[in-house]
């Protein structure tokens, strides 16, 4: 956005940018060697549905090309800032990964860009004293299974990075597990480097 | 690549934006170039009225702040508030403003602060209490567009020459009626010069009440313009222009009610109010001498934009 813009008054919506997605995998794999955690399976998108009928007729095609791969099960949710919410799971994550492109690309190709808020990826910690068992399935990366999710890396569509993000009870975030995660991963993906947009997501549907 | 939704500029508002942009610097223009014509006597009120209002930039969110009661307040504080303004700044992809909230009753919301970087966006209890959510989000979205717009930067600059012509003329009136017109330097023996100086200080008084007159219509206009150039951009945020309908005529409704002594205490910060302060009296008061448009003219856009959304695609 330039400035002449902004001093006319002309702010343009911003577009989603969709291609660092991608890293996830490998962080996943670096995450599972070096803290023992991985991909729990849970994964869901965030957008704030606007008003007619053309984003809805996207949203049903949208959720009918998810409900078309059987392996995993898709859940729609609205939390209580009126975001809407699509919660996906699958236990592998390259899976989900494709799953979660597969919303935004559809949506942000329709023209609804702007309206994609972040797409967040749960974590969990490995079973306890098995790790060689997990080394040795090598071909499945993350748990095997789905568990519910002790960690989030949430991706922001406007700036293509991503954020730990670490919910310890009510509205309450552990910045040290944050901090600790940020190094783990910032090899492999584009963390958001300002603090102050490390927003919390209390209360995500994301299980 | 994603491709843009088609929504497309609204020329005509941006346009009409320009023009009154470029009437502005037309007459800074003229009233320097009659500065330097009549002589540099003036430039100190140039000088003066630069470094008041530089003050009044520099300072505007803590004088804001200040003058409305507003206090930051932090996410433990207003979680809901700070949750709404952090999923808007994350959608809008810019910088998190800081937050705080007036004890007042009068409905309302403002944006201050010299630039993105030191900007406040703050409502007031009134306005969390009548509102709910989603019309609270939206007003949010508004203000935030107030903050992208840079408009406190905007409207600082917009209102400098109006200043000046004002200082200028109560500074001729004053000394005119001191003074009589010219009495200063004159000193009898040349009674032609004295006449001539009476005459230009005359028109320099003329000149300066007409630019006062005109960069305040200018003024108000363009802060017309940015109202609704800040409704459609925060409607567009939300992709829901209806709500942000809604929460106007609510809090339009509702300030109409309250009684003007309140109101009055707070009409100097009009100009980066939500809605403006001042309970309307009358129907007939023109709207050129309002700094922000009327209701009907907020909610036609509003609809416009609601029925261009609502297209299939």
């Amino acid at each position: 956005m330039g400035l002449f813009d902004s001093i006319l008054g002309r702010t343009k919506p911003v577009q989603a940018d969709l291609d660092n997605l991608f890293g996830l995998p490998s962080a996943s794999i670096t995450l599972q060697s070096a803290a023992a955690m991985a991909c729990s399976g849970h994964a869901g998108v965030c957008y704030k549905p606007p008003t007619g009928q053309g984003f809805a007729d996207n949203q049903t095609e949208v959720l009918s090309l998810l409900k078309m791969d059987t392996t995993s099960g898709v859940t729609s949710s609205e939390d209580s800032f009126g975001y809407h919410w699509l919660v996906m799971e699958d236990p592998d994550i390259e899976a989900l990964v494709t799953q979660i492109h597969l919303v935004n690309s559809s949506l942000s190709d329709a023209g609804w860009g702007p309206q994609l808020l972040c797409s967040v990826f749960g974590l969990a910690h490995l079973p306890a004293g098995s790790p060689e068992d997990a080394d040795r399935e090598g071909a499945t990366v993350g748990v095997g299974s789905v568990v519910p999710s002790t960690a989030y890396l949430v991706y922001l569509f406007k700036r293509g990075t991503f954020y730990p993000f670490v919910p310890t009870g009510h509205e309450q975030r552990s910045t040290e597990e944050e901090l600790k995660l940020r190094s783990l991963v910032a090899d492999d993906l584009s963390v958001e480097a300002d603090l102050d947009r490390w927003f919390p997501l209390w209360d995500l549907p994301v299980p | 690549m994603s491709t843009a939704r088609n929504i497309p500029n609204d020329r005509g508002l941006s346009l009409r934006m320009f023009t009154t942009g470029l009437m502005l610097v037309l007459l800074y223009g003229a009233v320097i170039g009659l500065l330097i014509a009549v002589g540099i006597s003036y430039a100190i009120v140039l000088v003066f009225a630069a470094g008041l209002l530089f003050v009044q930039y520099w300072f505007s969110d803590k004088i804001a702040l200040y003058g409305m009661g507003g206090r930051l307040v932090t996410p433990e504080q207003a979680p809901q508030l700070h949750g709404a303004i952090d999923r808007l700044c994350a959608m809008a992809d810019m910088k998190k403003p800081r937050v705080a909230i007036a004890d007042t009753d009068v409905p309302n919301a403002f944006a201050t602060g010299r630039s993105p970087n030191n900007a406040v966006v703050c409502a007031t209890t009134g306005l969390i209490r009548r509102l709910d959510e989603p019309e609270l989000e939206a007003v949010l979205a508004h203000e935030l567009s107030h903050v992208a717009h840079r408009d406190v930067a905007v409207m600082t600059i917009a209102s400098f020459l109006g200043m000046v012509a004002g200082m200028v003329t109560r500074m001729m009136l004053w000394t005119g009626m001191m003074g009589g017109f010219g009495g200063g330097n004159n000193n009898g023996n040349n009674n032609q010069g004295g006449d001539n100086a009476a005459l230009v200080e005359l028109a320099v008084l003329v000149v300066s009440v007409v630019v006062y007159a005109i960069s305040f219509l200018l003024t108000m206009a363009l802060s017309r313009y940015r109202e609704l150039a800040a409704d459609r951009s925060g409607a567009l945020l939300t992709g829901q222009p209806s709500v942000l309908a809604s929460a106007l005529v609510k809090v339009t409704g509702d300030i109409a009610r309250i009684p003007s002594r309140d109101l009055r205490s707070t009409e100097s910060f009009n100009a980066f109010y939500f809605t403006p302060a001042i309970a309307k009296s009358g129907v007939s008061i023109s709207t050129i001498f309002s700094t922000h448009p009327s209701l009907d003219q907020r909610l036609a856009q509003l609809a416009a934009l609601e029925a261009e959304m609502g297209r299939p695609s």
